[in-house]
This record gives structure tokens, C-alpha cells and sequence, in this order.
């Protein structure tokens, strides 16, 4: 091999590798993984929401309201104030449920509180940007770009399956703005969120 | 062999031949505990017997299985619980798996509008239905709408929530993987419930070798089964003190034949000296089951441990020979003191026979039975079999050695008596601390397994093994009515923190009463409709969502009421069944309990609301004591009676006296040093000083014969010396034991036997040759 012929070949690989470069860095796609490190760029979030609930039981759809607060590694809480004043909080595979008005609180481990915990952890382990964790409850398929995400889970365990058929949860970056979850009753709950992240 | 020889064996082999027939076909023999309630038990001792024979409590295995990733643990689970299902051997088998809970759950739904403490005519007003139906709202805003939403339409007022909150342990296991885990997950926890009863070890054995030939089957790997529970208990208890009684019995054995044989060398006079007491033993069996129907294994143990004594008849018989000279002019010699010997042990026991306490007549009936048949066999049966002394004599036993220490042993009366008061003292000090009634604290379970047995007990949330409510009545009504106002200010102690939870079994079976005035509250079909539709008028909720809610209503009005058979087939069955029974007091529902903090608190408070609150320890040490403070009045009457009849014999009170004395004082020694070794008292030690009191006053009534001459006087006291010496190793083995029971009797009859003979010869009369006979 000449010293030219090497010149090219080492041209041909630095430009296979800008064009990879540039491919990871592009506005088009995003995947789970790429998705996750992004949001786990975030140490804690806090955040007030407006979800609405669809129902053939309804009149009119149910909206509450309320904050979510997040904190790195493993404490989320989600403090409903109306219709009625309650507080949720997962802190490791503890969830506590509060109930502010009737001043009750239970304590259970996660796997005994059903879909409730299964839900809110889908919504924690995102957060975090921990792919492994969310893998455990959900199958997983991010899509869209930095700038406008989605990422779809998928219960695979039965008592998940048992209430949700899916939740799809988008945002822009490191923010998450929105999570629609389709439950099992054909009931459709939106939750709009605004985050501020630190 | 003469004829009347011929005779005597001929009578003999026929009595033991029809016995051990008997035995053979006829013999029961049963460990159930309740053969020894005493004639005045209680309701609540009653209760208590019942529960540790086969409560639902006693019955729970705790499993847990630990050591691998909790995804592997979690396989395991799953698979063990579907073997042991299909073993057969276990009522329920639960790990937490939702599959196994469905079935209960979709029974609860079905039947909530009679199970619902919430259901009262007002719930179902305009006003009551609004409410309920505001807080459903309330809920479907939150993240728990997600489980609310599916039983929307035909439970809108929330009443299987109602009869969940009753039910969910604050504390119980987590949920990981679908299965039960402990709160840090590192073990997985299973419970199974028994169909034999706990008391039954073999059974209990079973079931434990069943867990754990499931789990080796099971197994992903790595990891191990941590198995306990009071059947878990019983089965390892009795394998071990099993082993442990062949292993020393047979050490015991060997080292008696040893003695034996070194001083008679004759293998047939060897053989001989066990037949009065395997003779005794089949006849006192045999006594026991014709007068009481079945032969319980505690007066087994008990009974051939008083039998003991015999061994020793044909040693005093054979001793007292020479070598060559015919056993029934050896026997003419000694007959007197025989019989007395005989005669004590006989009178001593037959107390118990008439204590009129079951566990005791069976004791003294065998004792009084055993010992006669022994004594008889040794006074015609081994003259018969073995005419003339066979082997040699005992050769080369310092008998002048032994003669002095005889001689010199009264010399030593004042430091006898010195420590005899000492040791009366020391016993008068302590006589309200002497005695332990806690049998548990005998029984070998190790430290660690109690830990262990707390640390799953916790886990699992699973109920107190010594805490009870009792709510009785005179029907399954009343019972379930007490049930009811029980349940009432429990859940008022649990919000106090005296007890963590409880179950009673109205939660799942209410009464008739309490499901009729509930079947009652609900409104008929059309007027149920105009209410709800009243209710959701100005609600946020669309009319006509709800037909299943009316649907259920309407279908709960007409619904025949629950009763025992609606549960058949069903978890809760079991649970009913094992709560809720009757016994010759009437009905019981029995309240479990978790966690209780505050045991006085809820005593009072359920006798304030005429339950009992039944702590199951403190009643089996009340039991004991029961026993023990018959048996002690059997003892004391039993003394008296053989004082009496020594007077009567020897016609000399003082003599009479001087024979009973140094036993009451080797057992006042006795006792002082077992205290002093910090020991208390048992029903054990009082079974195993009795023993010592019959073979220590066949060593006193030996040592105060009056021999025609010297060399008579040495026969007699090697023959107290080799009796000694074989109670003495086959105890002495006993005392090495690990074992608390074993060891304490061990201890407490080889030092008593040891004793009794040292104040035997201090304090014996030395009558000048010649004298009476006796």
C-alpha cells in the first residue's frame, strides 16, 4: 500500500465517522436509550399538572389538578389538590398514600399497591431516565426527536395489563409535558404537565 | 423344676403372653394433651388445648426462602406453592400470588352488600348515595382511579373498598414479583397450614420432610428454605429427643449389662434381671389401657421411669446368695425387706391413682401395676426359672473396704445433718421461686430458631401464637354476635397501638341478624332507581351507567344469607372453620391477633364487653401448676401412707422414721444443689425425685435389715452397691444429655440415688445381729 493510498483511506474514515457524529447529533430520531441519558441529566423537577379524565360515565370530563415532584434517584410524589386534597409518594419501592383531608396516611411496598405504584413508577423511572427500570413493567419504543419526543410503554406484567392498555408520554428534551394513559375500561386520563427542572 | 415351679412360670407366661397380645392388638397410644386436663378445667383451659392441638395458628408452617436474586426466589415460590397444593397434606398453601387470592376476592364482590360494614338504610338515601358517589369521584381524580374505574358501574358506593379495609394487614408481607417478600426482599415468604393436627410430631414430620423434598425439587440454584412454626417445632423436637433417648438408653444399657454381668458372670442370671421389670412394664401397660381406654406417650415415659426402680429387686435377690445355694433360701432371708420395698413404692402411688386427675391415675395406675407385677415376679417367678444361684461369687470386691466406709460412715452424721438443715433452709428461702411451670423452657428449641420463628412471624404479618380473643355464645349466632362486638373495640385498640390487627370470622360470616338488618337497608329495585337517578342529577356523573349497581342490589335483597356451606371450596373456609366451632362450652369465635403492645389494656377491655382475652402462655403455666400442686399433694399423701405402713410393719415409729428420714433428707439435698446449680423445678424433676424416693427407700430399708451375721451384712451392702451403680449409669448417661428434660432427670435421680445411699449408711441404725428378721 502507497502513502497515498493510506492518505484516502484514513480521509474515507474520518469521513464516516463525521457522518456518523453528525447522524447521532441530528434533529431526526431519537432512541430509548439516547432519550433516557437526556432526561437523566435532571437532579429534581417540579412541576404542576392538569389531567383530564374522558369517560362514558361522565358528563364532562374530570379534570384535576395538582404538582408533581421529583427527585433524584428514587422520590416522586404526586399531590392531587382537587377534587380532593391526597398525596402519593413513591420513595423506593415504598408508596405512601395520603390522604390530607381525612389525615390517613398508608404506607405499602409498591408491588402490593397494583397498578397505582406500577403507574406512577412508569412515570419516576422515566424521569430518572432509567431504561432498566421501566423495561421491568413496560415494553418500551421511543420515537420523534430532542425537540419532540414520545416514548410508548407497554405493560407486560398482568396486574398492569389487568387496568392499562398503554401509556404514552412525550415532551421536548429533558422535559416531559405530556403522559396519556389508555386504561383498560377504555377511560383515556391526559395529564398536562409544566415542568421546571433544576 | 418342681411342679409348683412349673406352675408359677406356667401362670406367668400366660399372663404376659395374654398382655402382650393385648397390647398387641388393643394398644393406643395417643399424645393428645387434652387426656390431661384436670376434672376443674376452665373454658378457657379448654380453649387452650383445643388450640394447641389443632388451632389454625398452631398449624401454620412459616416458610421462607432466601439466597438467590428475588426473580429466582419469586420462581420458586410460584412452584412450591403448587406442589405442596397438590401434596395433599396442607388445608391452604399461601404466597401472595393474586391467582390464589381471585377466587376469594370474586367471592367477597359477590357478597359485598352483606359484608360491607358501610351498608345502612341511609347509605342508600338520595343524601348517602350522593356522598358515596362524590368521594368515587373524588378517587377517579387521583392516581387510585385506575383501580376504581373497573368496578365503577357495579360497585359505585365503593363497598368492596370497605370490606378491603377490614381485611388488609397494615404490616403484612410486600408484594415483589407477584409473590410475598420480606420488606428488605431478600426472602420470599410462603405460609401452609397443616391438615394434621400440630400436637401429632410424626404428622408434623411429614409435612416438614414434604416442604422440603418440594423445594429441593424447586430449586433454581442457589438459595435455602427456612422452615418454622410450632408443627415445625414439634417434628425437630421430637426427632431429636427421639435420637437422643435410643442413643442414651442404649448407652445406659450397655453400661448396666456391663455391671451386671462383671458381678454375677452368669449370662442367664443376666437375662433373668430384666424380666421383673419388662414384666412389670407389659402388665402396668396393660393395667393402664384396660382402665382408661388409651395409654398416653407422657405416662409412657414418665411410668417406665418409676418402673425403674424393679431393676433392682433381682440384684438385692441375687446378691444375697451364695454362690451355689438356692435363690429361696437366699429369698426366705431378705423377703421381708422385699416386700416392704415393694410395698412402699406401691403405697406411695397410690395417691395419684385416686387424684382424680387423668395424666396422674394413669401415672400411679402403671407405677402401682408395674411395681407389683415385679415385685411378684422377683419373689416366685425367678426362683422358679433360676433354682440355685448360678456364676461365681462376686469375686474380689473390698468388701472390707466397703464394710469400713460403712462402718465409718455415721461418724459423719453432724456434717450430714449441718447440710440437710442447710439444704431445708435453702428450699424453706426459695419455696415461691422453686418452680418453673414454663414447659417451653425444657423443650430444646434453640435460640435461633426462635429468632427465626419471630422474624417470619413478623414478615408475614402472620397472627400471635400466645395472644387470643375468645367471644363465646350459646348458638353459631350468639358466638358470631360477640364475633361482632368484638371486632368493634378492637378496631378502636388498633387505632389506640395496642395491637397491631386482628381477624375475626363475623368479617367474613357476619350474623344473621347483622346480614338481615344489612339485606334490609337495601331498597327494592324501582326505588333504588328514583334515588340514583336523584342522586345523579346534579352529580357528574351520566344516568344510566349504573344497571349493574341495581343489577347487584336487587340480586343481595333476595340472596339467601350466608352460612358456613356458602364458603365450601373457598380459602375462607378453612379460615372459618379454625375461628368459629363448638366445644362442650357452646360456640366460640375465636378474634386472632397481631402485634399485640398493650396485653392489659385488652384484657380489660374485653371483659369490660364480656369476651375473653385469653394469653395462651400464662394459661398452660396455670395448667402446669395445676398439676404439679395436685401431684405434690399425691407425694405428700403418698409419704404419709408409706410412713403408716412402715409403722404398721416394723411396729416402731422411730424405726419407721429412721427409714424415711435420710430419703426426705437425700431429697432436700437434691433439691438445694439443682437450686444452687440454678436450676427450678419442674413437673419433671418432681416425676424424677419420686423415682429417687422409691429406690432411696429400698436403700434405707436395706441398710437398717437386721442380718444374722457379717458376712450377711456384706452381701447386703454390695448388693446396695451394684443397685447404685446401675441406677447411676443409666441416669448418668441421661445427665450428659443436651437436651434440658432429659438432662434434669438425668441429673436429678443420679445425684438423688447417689445421695440417698450416702444417707442411708450415715444415718442407718446398726442393730446388733441377730434381731427381727426385718
Amino acid at each position: 500500500m502507497t502513502s497515498g493510498t493510506k492518505n484516502i483511506a484514513k480521509a474515507a474514515i474520518a469521513l464516516f465517522a463525521a457522518i456518523a457524529l453528525r447522524a447521532t447529533a441530528s434533529p431526526e430520531a431519537i432512541d430509548a436509550q439516547g432519550l433516557m441519558t437526556m432526561l437523566a441529566s435532571v437532579e429534581s423537577a417540579t412541576a404542576s399538572y392538569v389531567e383530564t379524565r374522558y369517560s362514558p360515565l361522565l358528563k364532562s370530563p374530570l379534570v384535576s389538578r395538582g404538582t408533581l415532584s421529583y427527585r433524584r434517584p428514587d422520590r416522586i410524589e404526586e399531590h392531587v389538590e382537587s377534587p380532593r386534597d391526597e398525596r402519593f409518594v413513591l420513595q423506593g419501592d415504598r408508596l405512601t398514600i395520603e390522604d390530607t383531608s381525612g389525615n390517613r396516611s398508608v404506607t405499602v411496598n409498591a408491588g402490593s399497591a397494583g397498578g397505582i405504584a406500577a403507574l406512577i413508577e412508569g412515570v419516576r423511572a422515566t424521569r430518572a431516565g432509567d431504561l432498566a427500570a421501566l423495561e421491568r413493567d413496560f415494553h418500551v419504543a421511543a420515537s420523534g426527536t430532542q425537540e419532540r419526543w414520545q416514548l410508548r410503554l407497554q405493560p407486560r406484567t398482568p396486574a398492569l395489563t389487568k387496568y392499562v392498555r398503554g401509556i404514552t408520554i412525550s415532551g421536548s428534551r429533558a422535559r416531559i409535558q405530556t403522559i396519556e394513559v389508555l386504561e383498560a375500561s377504555g377511560d383515556r386520563t391526559v395529564m398536562e404537565v409544566r415542568e421546571s427542572l433544576r | 423344676m418342681t411342679r409348683g415351679a412349673r406352675s408359677v412360670v406356667a401362670l406367668w407366661l400366660a399372663l404376659l403372653a395374654a398382655c402382650g397380645i393385648w397390647l398387641a392388638r388393643d394398644l393406643s397410644v395417643t399424645t393428645d394433651l387434652s387426656a390431661f386436663l384436670p376434672p376443674s378445667a376452665t373454658p378457657t383451659q379448654r380453649i387452650l388445648l383445643g388450640q394447641l392441638r389443632d388451632g389454625a395458628t398452631a398449624r401454620l408452617v412459616l416458610i421462607g426462602l432466601q439466597g438467590d436474586s428475588s426473580a429466582a426466589l419469586a420462581h420458586t415460590s410460584m412452584a412450591l406453592a403448587r406442589r405442596l397444593k397438590a401434596s395433599g397434606l396442607f388445608a391452604y398453601v399461601a404466597n401472595g400470588d393474586s391467582g390464589t387470592l381471585r377466587q376469594e376476592q370474586a367471592f367477597l364482590f359477590e357478597h359485598r352488600y352483606v359484608l360491607s360494614p358501610a351498608v345502612r338504610p341511609e347509605r342508600f338515601s338520595i343524601e348517602g348515595l350522593k356522598a358515596a358517589l362524590a368521594e368515587t369521584y373524588g378517587l377517579l381524580g387521583s392516581p387510585a382511579g385506575v383501580l376504581v374505574r373497573p368496578t365503577l358501574s357495579s360497585d359505585p358506593t365503593g363497598e368492596m373498598r370497605r370490606i378491603l379495609a377490614q381485611l388488609t394487614p397494615g404490616e403484612g408481607p410486600d408484594l415483589r414479583d407477584g409473590v410475598w417478600f420480606s420488606h428488605d426482599g431478600r426472602r420470599a415468604l410462603l405460609v401452609a397450614q397443616t391438615r394434621a393436627p400440630a400436637f401429632d410430631a410424626l404428622a408434623q414430620g411429614r409435612a416438614v420432610r414434604a416442604i422440603q423434598a418440594a423445594y429441593a425439587a424447586t430449586r433454581s440454584g442457589a438459595g435455602s428454605l427456612l422452615l418454622s412454626g410450632p408443627g415445625v417445632f414439634a417434628a425437630r423436637i421430637h426427632d431429636t429427643v427421639e435420637s437422643e433417648i435410643w442413643r442414651l438408653s442404649a448407652l445406659g444399657a450397655v453400661l448396666v449389662l456391663g455391671i451386671l454381668y462383671a458381678v454375677y458372670r452368669s449370662a442367664a442370671m443376666l437375662a433373668a434381671s430384666f424380666l421383673p421389670v419388662v414384666s412389670g412394664i407389659v402388665v402396668g401397660v396393660t393395667a393402664v389401657a384396660l382402665g382408661f381406654g388409651k395409654v398416653h406417650g407422657i405416662t409412657l415415659g414418665f411410668g417406665v421411669t418409676l418402673i425403674g426402680e424393679a431393676i433392682d429387686y433381682p440384684t438385692y435377690l441375687f446378691m444375697q446368695a451364695r454362690a451355689g445355694e438356692p435363690l429361696a433360701v437366699a429369698l426366705a432371708r431378705i423377703r421381708p425387706t422385699l416386700n416392704l420395698a415393694v410395698l412402699t413404692t406401691v403405697f406411695g402411688a397410690l395417691a395419684m391413682v385416686f387424684s382424680g386427675f387423668a395424666g396422674l391415675a394413669q401415672l400411679g395406675v402403671l407405677t402401682v401395676a408395674g411395681v407389683a407385677t415385679a415385685g411378684l415376679t422377683t419373689r416366685w417367678v425367678l426362683p422358679a426359672l433360676v433354682p440355685v444361684r448360678l456364676g461365681s461369687s462376686v469375686p474380689g470386691t473390698p468388701i472390707s473396704v466397703l464394710s469400713r466406709a460403712v462402718k465409718f460412715a455415721p461418724r459423719l452424721r453432724w456434717v450430714a445433718a449441718v447440710l440437710v438443715i442447710a439444704a431445708f433452709g435453702l428450699v424453706a428461702w426459695k419455696h415461691d421461686r422453686l418452680w418453673n411451670d414454663d414447659i417451653s423452657s425444657l423443650t430444646p428449641v434453640s435460640e435461633s430458631s426462635k429468632q427465626l420463628d419471630q422474624s417470619l412471624r413478623h414478615e408475614l404479618g402472620a397472627p400471635s401464637l400466645r395472644y387470643l380473643v375468645l367471644a363465646r355464645g350459646k348458638s353459631r349466632q350468639e358466638a358470631l354476635q360477640a364475633s361482632e362486638s368484638a371486632a368493634g373495640w378492637l378496631r378502636d385498640a388498633v387505632r389506640k397501638g395496642w395491637l397491631a390487627g386482628f381477624d375475626v370470622p363475623s368479617t367474613y360470616l357476619p350474623s344473621m341478624k347483622t346480614q338481615q338488618y344489612r339485606q334490609a337497608a337495601l331498597p327494592p329495585r324501582e326505588v333504588l332507581a328514583g334515588r340514583l337517578d336523584a342522586a345523579l342529577a346534579d352529580s357528574p356523573f351520566r344516568a344510566g351507567g349504573f344497571t349493574p349497581f341495581l343489577d347487584a342490589v336487587a340480586r343481595a335483597r333476595s340472596a339467601p344469607p350466608l352460612d358456613v356451606g356458602s364458603f365450601a371450596g373457598t380459602a375462607l373456609a378453612v379460615k372459618i372453620d379454625s375461628q368459629l366451632f363448638r366445644n362442650e362450652d357452646g360456640w366460640n369465635a375465636l378474634a386472632t391477633l397481631r402485634g399485640v403492645e398493650a396485653p392489659a389494656e385488652l384484657a380489660r377491655e374485653a371483659s369490660r364487653h364480656g369476651q375473653e382475652f385469653i394469653d395462651l402462655k400464662a394459661e398452660s403455666n396455670r395448667l402446669v401448676s395445676t398439676y404439679r400442686d395436685r401431684a405434690l399433694w399425691c407425694v405428700a399423701l403418698g409419704l404419709l401412707g408409706i410412713f403408716v405402713l412402715l409403722c404398721l410393719t416394723l411396729r416402731d415409729a422411730r424405726r419407721a422414721a429412721r427409714v424415711i428420714a435420710p430419703i426426705l433428707a437425700a431429697v432436700a439435698l437434691d433439691v438445694a444443689i439443682l437450686l444452687l446449680l440454678g436450676q427450678t423445678l419442674s413437673l419433671f424433676n418432681l416425676v424424677a425425685l419420686l423415682l429417687v424416693v422409691g429406690v432411696g427407700l429400698n436403700y434405707a430399708l436395706f441398710f437398717d435389715r437386721r442380718h444374722a451375721d457379717e458376712d450377711e451384712r456384706a452381701r447386703t451392702q454390695r448388693s446396695l452397691l451394684v443397685c447404685a451403680a446401675t441406677t447411676l449409669s443409666a441416669f448418668g448417661c441421661l445427665a450428659v444429655s443436651r437436651i434440658p428434660v432429659l438432662h434434669e432427670i438425668g441429673v436429678t435421680v443420679a445425684l438423688g440415688a447417689a445421695l440417698s445411699l450416702l444417707l442411708a449408711a450415715v444415718f442407718a441404725h446398726r442393730p446388733e445381729a441377730g434381731g427381727s428378721p426385718v
